[in-house]
């Protein structure tokens, strides 16, 4: 439908009267129109209100964000009236708990946390569609519009199979990124290009081939850490984040559409291409460069990894980089101010750095005005000013996934230390890891979970010298391919309203 | 009131013979509310999952069934990485057992001498059994912990084993039995002592009189008479190893290259990760016909010995 230019349509007329009582009403919005000068969660408070009385459920991961928004939920309740009960678990718990809800067809919790992978490949149907409430003149729309969502986040966290519809706004970010000792690198960074014939210190040229000679080199000849490189190499989600970045640096992918099914994801990604040479290749360096790492990386997940890298156990690893902050803090790190971020090494294919980021969604099964109450915390939470409150949180906080934030002087200046955010210490290294051709995205498919189990189990194997890497992702690939063809049957299944 | 009681006595004996009429007494006939309410919180929960079983089910659009026939059942028995779970849970189940009955029986004949101090040995040594299991793993995993775990810094620095404890194959399965058997073995010991103050102590006492030694009189009195107490202990273990998870979990999740994976964790992963629940409620059937056999052997055992009613 079209409109002739300069025209107001209802929903903007409500957006520019609703600034007007947002400045009046809260302070704290009135700022944070930002260039668009209108946006929802700066709408008036009327619509904010509507749903005033209402108690909600959100649950989610027990991560930094969360125990942020968790922390300052008082000013969304000043704003809309609206109680929230915050329910932080465990990933695996948090999935069961959502798919028994989903299953029961309850709709207890209206908020979910949707992570990509785990819930919204397999369970979109039952998340509701966000451009309803996003276009609804009656509800407020996503401040500064989708566009400020990094696209790539956009795409991953937010969307199924198709580029229309939306399941769910951006909410975090972690990425996996290069997280070494930099006082080391430095005190023995010319004694390092001697022996090795390379710089050491990590840059756009480092290769895996290079981490696993410099992690070598600090096996041997450095006391001050035992081990060169720690990984997250426990039979675990971890284990294939870790060596999903190995992977697609070789070239190798899990099925042959790679981009498009880790960032829109697909129902029907195909035959699962992990024994092909590249793959197998990777899989071959990952069981070399584990030889040579911390014993302790074969039980170690992403939480442990870091707290072996904090305390002191290694000089390097791929890391979360979300746990800067943690890095950064005196009561819990013993190498404060001494750690430097990168992206991830390329390989012979290209530099991968997974991106672990999620979305929250609508609970489909919720009743419609909960569902809509539900719609004002999405906007609130991921409006830029909750996202830099969250920043500032003493109790962690994450990384904003709008472009619009890292503009801002007060965030600029937090790159730098000393900086009272110091996950944005690592906004170099990220900022290069987010884009298109250095992302590493999983595959968004519905049987991911049982593929993910499969994976991380062969890994397992090989890392036990139980398999070669060509068995290990020969076996991978079958079970794959017998996942997926699982998958196909129940979503062929009448009353499963297909897959897509 | 004699004559109340003679009155109350009468017609107690009434309502008794009246309550005989149809077969069903007053006992009964009270008690089957209970057991029709116990019969159906059992009951639709068992043919409930034997329905699932043979079903594929969905949880996308609400719970919905898709007829599967015995498919579930098939894909369980030719299913490799299943067949692999059960047979590291047997050796699992043996290990657990065997040193759990060994250790717990030969602690409750050493508290069971003392002289003084025993309860205070015997509050001791029950110590562990009163914590959660998951806490003791959790417990397990910091002290193996390859960078400052004290178990882990004990073996490294005199030599015995290098490698991470729970991160490698062969020691990670020694660790968590080692953690089972140092929770459950307090209750064996708990057990047996229990059946050792039953043992008759004039019988003892001849037999040390007719100059038998400590081993004679352990081998053809004390075993004897606890026999029957350590079935039942073996029993009361034997269905809770069956069903061995938390500490697996915590410590290892069925790693490193699935040499922890036992049974359970496979249905948990199943039911609740894939959420193939028609699959995972073959499995989880599977365990209850095996918990059900062991239960069988041992209340045979137990009868042959004239020790169950």
């Amino acid at each position: 439908m079209s409109r002739p230019s300069g025209w107001l349509t209802r929903k903007e007329f409500l957006r520019l009267t609703g600034v007007s009582l947002a400045g009046a009403s809260f302070p704290w919005l009135a700022g944070c129109g930002g260039g668009s000068g209108s946006s929802g969660a700066s709408a008036g408070g009327g619509i904010w209100k509507q749903f005033s009385g209402m108690t909600l459920n959100f649950v989610s991961e027990n991560t930094s964000p969360t125990s942020a928004i968790a922390a300052n939920l008082q000013s969304f309740q000043e704003l809309t009236g609206i109680t929230i009960n915050v329910l932080q678990l465990e990933l695996q718990t948090l999935v069961q708990k959502i798919a028994l809800d989903i299953g029961s067809g309850e709709g207890s919790y209206q908020i979910i946390y949707a992570d990509p992978y785990q819930v919204l490949a397999p369970y979109h149907q039952a998340l509701a569609e966000l451009n309803e409430f996003n276009e609804d003149p009656d509800l407020p729309s996503v401040p500064k519009g989708l566009e400020d969502f990094i696209p790539t986040q956009l795409a991953a966290a937010g969307r199924f199979a198709n580029e229309e519809t939306l399941y769910a706004l951006p909410y975090d970010c972690p990425t996996m990124i290069w997280m070494y000792r930099k006082d080391l690198f430095e005190r023995y960074g010319d004694r390092m290009s001697q022996d090795l014939g390379f710089d050491p210190t990590p840059s756009a040229e480092s290769t895996w081939e290079h981490y696993y000679q410099t992690a070598r080199w600090f096996n041997d000849n450095v006391d001050e850490v035992p081990y060169g490189t720690g990984h997250q190499a426990r039979q675990y989600d971890s284990l294939m984040c870790d060596f999903s970045n190995v992977l697609w640096a070789y070239g190798g992918d899990y099925f042959g559409q790679g981009e498009e099914v880790g960032t829109l994801g697909t129902a029907d990604p195909g035959p699962s291409t992990l024994d092909e040479p590249q793959a197998v290749e990777a899989a071959a360096f990952y069981q070399k460069l584990l030889a040579i790492a911390h014993p302790g990386s074969t039980s170690w997940d992403w939480n442990t990894t870091d707290e072996a890298f904090r305390t002191g156990q290694m000089a390097m690893t791929p890391n979360w980089h979300e746990f800067a902050a943690v890095d950064q803090d005196p009561a819990e790190s013993e190498i404060v101010g001494k750690i430097g971020y990168a992206p991830l090494p390329r390989g012979p294919a290209r530099r991968a750095n997974m991106w672990g980021g999620t979305g929250i969604g609508i609970n489909k099964r919720a009743p419609i005005e909960e569902q809509k109450a539900a719609w004002l915390f999405l906007v609130w939470a991921t409006s830029p000013e909750t996202m830099l409150m969250g920043m500032k949180s003493d109790v962690g906080g994450g990384t904003p996934t709008r472009s619009s934030l890292y503009e801002l002087p007060e965030v600029k200046k937090a790159m730098e230390p000393p900086s009272e955010m110091p996950n944005l210490l690592t906004y170099d290294a990220v900022s290069e890891a987010w884009k298109p051709e250095n992302i590493g995205l999983r595959p968004k498919i519905q049987s991911w979970n049982e593929c993910d189990t499969a994976i991380y189990t062969e890994l397992s194997r090989m890392l036990a010298d139980q398999k070669s890497p060509e068995q290990a992702m020969k076996t991978a690939k079958r079970y794959f391919d017998e996942a997926q063809a699982r998958a196909r049957t129940l979503a062929s299944a009448p009353g499963q309203g297909g897959v897509a | 009131m004699a004559a109340t009681q003679q009155t109350r006595g009468r017609g107690g004996s009434a309502d008794a013979k009246g309550s005989s009429r149809g077969g069903i007494s007053l006992e009964m006939r009270m008690l089957l509310p209970v057991l029709l309410l116990l019969a159906v919180l059992s009951l639709f929960p068992f043919f409930y999952i034997v329905w699932m079983s043979l079903n594929t089910v969905s949880l996308i659009s609400g719970v919905s069934f898709e007829w599967a026939g015995l498919t579930n059942w098939g894909r369980m028995f030719t299913d490799e990485i299943v067949g692999a779970a059960w047979l590291r849970g047997a050796i699992y189940f043996v290990a657990t057992v065997g040193l759990e009955m060994v250790l717990g029986i030969a602690i409750a004949l050493l508290v069971h001498e003392l002289v003084w101090g025993k309860n205070l040995a015997i509050s001791l040594i029950l110590l562990p059994m009163f914590m959660a299991p998951v806490i003791v793993g959790l417990l397990g995993r910091f002290l193996t912990d390859s960078s400052y775990g004290l178990y882990s810094y004990v073996l490294q620095q005199t030599g015995l084993y290098q490698d991470d404890i729970l991160g490698s194959s062969g020691s990670a399965l020694v660790a968590v039995i080692l953690m089972d058997v140092w929770e459950w073995t307090p209750l064996i010991a708990l057990i047996v002592l229990a059946g050792l103050a039953s043992v008759n102590q004039y019988v003892i006492e001849a037999a040390k009189v007719d100059g038998a030694g400590y081993w004679q009189r352990l081998r053809h009195i004390v075993l004897p008479s606890i026999a029957g107490v350590v079935l039942v202990a073996l029993l009361i273990r034997s269905m809770d190893a069956i069903r061995y998870f938390d500490i697996i979990t915590v410590t290892t999740n069925g790693g490193p290259g699935n040499t922890t994976k036992i049974i359970p964790l496979r249905l948990y992963e199943t039911a609740f990760r894939f959420f193939d629940l028609g699959y995972a409620a073959a499995i989880g059937l599977g365990m209850l016909v095996f918990s059900i056999l062991v239960a069988t052997v041992f209340v045979q055992i137990l009868q042959r010995r004239g020790l169950a009613r």
